[in-house]
């Protein structure tokens, strides 16, 4: 870089390549800086600001401000929407952080058995396994909705001949959840196991043959060699996960469409989460101003993570 | 490398042969459920309710019904509208300001991608309520076209990969083309865009592969069946009529999932490539 500027500064006349600020710059940036401004920070001030009021279906053409009515209205056990709202919020919360590290834990045990270089075939174990990453998502969770239907679904045929009958899976509450979970490692495991892999192969073979002289066992070398290594490649990966999995609408909505409903109440069933819940209040029940609140305690919520995975991980901060 | 059949130690041994068994059982968790669907598309209707992976009436009646009968061609043409508006528009989009990052001097520069990356931590879908109340009062519901236009905006994470690619293309082409008199936009179009083609086509599939996933915008803005994209309708399928329609649910999932699948593994490489990129600092 700076032999780069020194060369051109030196041929005075094309200056304006490098060194000063490059106005034209903006030019090239405006595409994606008017396009990020209109379709995401444009709704998104607008969520803020339709949670403070009341628009819905009742007040559609004459919204108006409520104050903080919508966030009281959430926290407020008294209130039947709180009732609805805070199971809902613990789930997502419970989802997240059990799916994400159930994915990461499965990806790294895959992967550190894929990494033995006695296994002269795991290249084709590992063009197998990546199957589920390859088919778009919305396609598998549709599959699997239908695998596991109670009556007709394979998933049950197949139990039914090891002499396991009928697992209620998506009406059940408990079993309904245990197949999202489920589902979504089957779905995630690849990519955790491909990214973990990466980093195993990375990890220099002199450093496990420096502690082999130095008389490491099997289990010191996996405790001081590999973990190191893979705990640096990991909290990239895990946070921005934990992230994604808050505001993971497909594999919930998809799978269950949030059910089985609660008898106490319509707006949620017993696997929605955050993003479902939003999805239902808006397009079922017209509660624009109860869907864009959600949206920002999601907001929030997300914030808090990304915030907590910069300051981990340092990541993107390298750019210049 | 070195140790040329080198014989195993019975530790080593024994654990290879364990990761192969545990290896083996999830690779038939792993595809099973892909292997029912197979059998179920090429079952004809009624006969799914078993556990055998060969069809016990084998025929093609489910894909006959689904070009006959159903709107599957309608779905797969709405959504490859939108994939591929969507794969060159993000490309469109994120090129020049991934260009900028990577060669101009500006304000903004030091901590433009890092802010942009934060701006879009909050994904634009969670605004439905505001994006289908707006939609509703302006009257531009169910039209394919501004689903796609709502979904338009650059994406920093794309930005930032392409912007890492471009700096690995060497600054002495950009000073050879600057000797012969070529300004930012023919170093943008003629030099650094040529070489960065692998990352281009990564960024391109991966949007088209994410646009077929959608499911949440489609639910909001498309209400009508002729503008169903491929996710809306292969839900209508499922979620209607369940026995009736599993066997022509399970051919559609097929033919749409097939090519994605194979675009996906043919571009296997490149895409963990640039994820390592991505992932991996430095």
């Amino acid at each position: 870089m700076s032999t780069g500027q020194m060369s051109l500064g030196q041929r005075g006349k094309k200056r304006g390549v490098r060194g000063r600020m490059q106005w034209s710059a903006y030019g090239y940036l405006s595409p994606a800086l008017i396009t990020i401004a209109i379709f995401s920070v444009l709704p998104t001030l607008l969520t803020i600001v339709v949670s403070f009021t009341n628009a819905s279906a009742i007040h559609f053409t004459n919204p108006s401000f409520v104050g903080l009515k919508n966030f009281a209205d959430l926290f407020n056990m008294n209130n039947p929407l709180a009732q609805v709202f805070i199971p809902t919020f613990l789930w997502t919360v419970t989802f997240a952080f059990v799916s994400t590290t159930l994915n990461y834990f499965v990806g790294l045990f895959l992967a550190i058995l894929l990494n033995n270089k006695n296994m002269k075939e795991s290249t084709i174990y590992r063009s197998i396994l990546i199957i589920p990453w390859a088919v778009p998502g919305l396609i598998s969770i549709l599959i699997w909705q239908g695998l596991l239907n109670q009556s007709y679904g394979q998933i049950n045929a197949l139990l039914h001949t090891f002499g396991i009958f009928d697992i209620p899976w998506l009406v059940n509450p408990f079993w309904a959840r245990v197949s999202v979970i489920m589902v979504n490692l089957w779905l995630s495991f690849p990519y955790m196991m491909t990214v973990c892999l990466g980093g195993l192969q990375a990890i220099p073979e002199e450093l496990y043959e420096a502690a082999g002289i130095d008389g490491a066992t099997f289990w010191q070398k996996f405790r001081f060699v590999t973990m190191p290594s893979i705990w640096k490649i990991s909290l990239p990966l895990l946070i921005p996960g934990f992230a994604y999995q808050f505001t993971n609408f497909n594999i919930i909505y998809l799978l269950t469409t949030g059910g089985p409903a609660r008898n106490s109440t319509q707006f949620a069933g017993y696997t929605d989460n955050l993003a479902s819940a939003i999805y239902k209040m808006s397009l079922q029940f017209s509660r624009y101003d109860l869907g864009a609140t959600l949206a920002v305690v999601l907001f929030v919520l997300v914030g808090l993570f990304s915030w907590i995975n910069m300051r981990a991980t340092g990541a993107f901060q390298e750019v210049d | 490398m070195a140790s040329v059949k080198k014989r195993l130690r019975p530790g080593e041994s024994a654990v290879l042969w364990m990761s192969r068994v545990i290896l083996w059982i999830v690779i038939v968790l792993t595809i099973l459920p892909m292997l029912y669907v197979v059998t179920a598309s090429f079952n004809p209707t009624q006969a799914y309710f078993s556990s055998s992976l060969i069809p016990t009436h084998p025929s093609l009646a489910n894909y006959q019904t689904l070009f006959q009968q159903g709107q599957f061609l309608v779905w797969l043409r709405n959504s490859t509208i939108v994939g591929l508006s969507l794969g060159v528009g993000q490309l469109l989009i994120t090129a020049t300001a991934a260009y900028a990052f990577s060669r101009m001097r500006f304000f903004g520069r030091k901590n433009g991608i890092m802010f942009l990356l934060i701006l879009q931590m909050f994904p634009n879908f969670l605004t439905i309520s505001v994006i289908y109340y707006a939609l509703a009062q302006w009257g531009l519901l169910d039209n394919l076209w501004v689903y796609i236009l709502v979904q338009l905006g650059g994406s920093a994470y794309n930005i930032w990969l392409l912007k890492k690619y471009f700096d690995t293309v060497p600054k002495e082409l950009d000073e050879a083309a600057v000797m012969d008199g070529a300004g930012h936009w023919q170093i943008f179009w003629k030099v650094v865009l040529p070489l960065a083609r692998p990352m281009l086509v990564v960024i391109f599939f991966f949007t088209l592969i994410g646009s077929f996933s959608e499911y949440i915008l489609a639910g909001t803005i498309i209400q009508s069946a002729s503008n169903y994209t491929l996710g809306l309708g292969l839900y209508s399928l499922i979620s209607n009529q369940f026995a009736k329609n599993w066997g022509e649910f399970a051919a559609a999932a097929i033919l749409s999932a097939l090519p994605l699948t194979i675009a996906f593994g043919l571009l296997n490489r490149w895409i963990a490539s640039g994820l390592v990129a991505g992932s991996v600092k430095g």
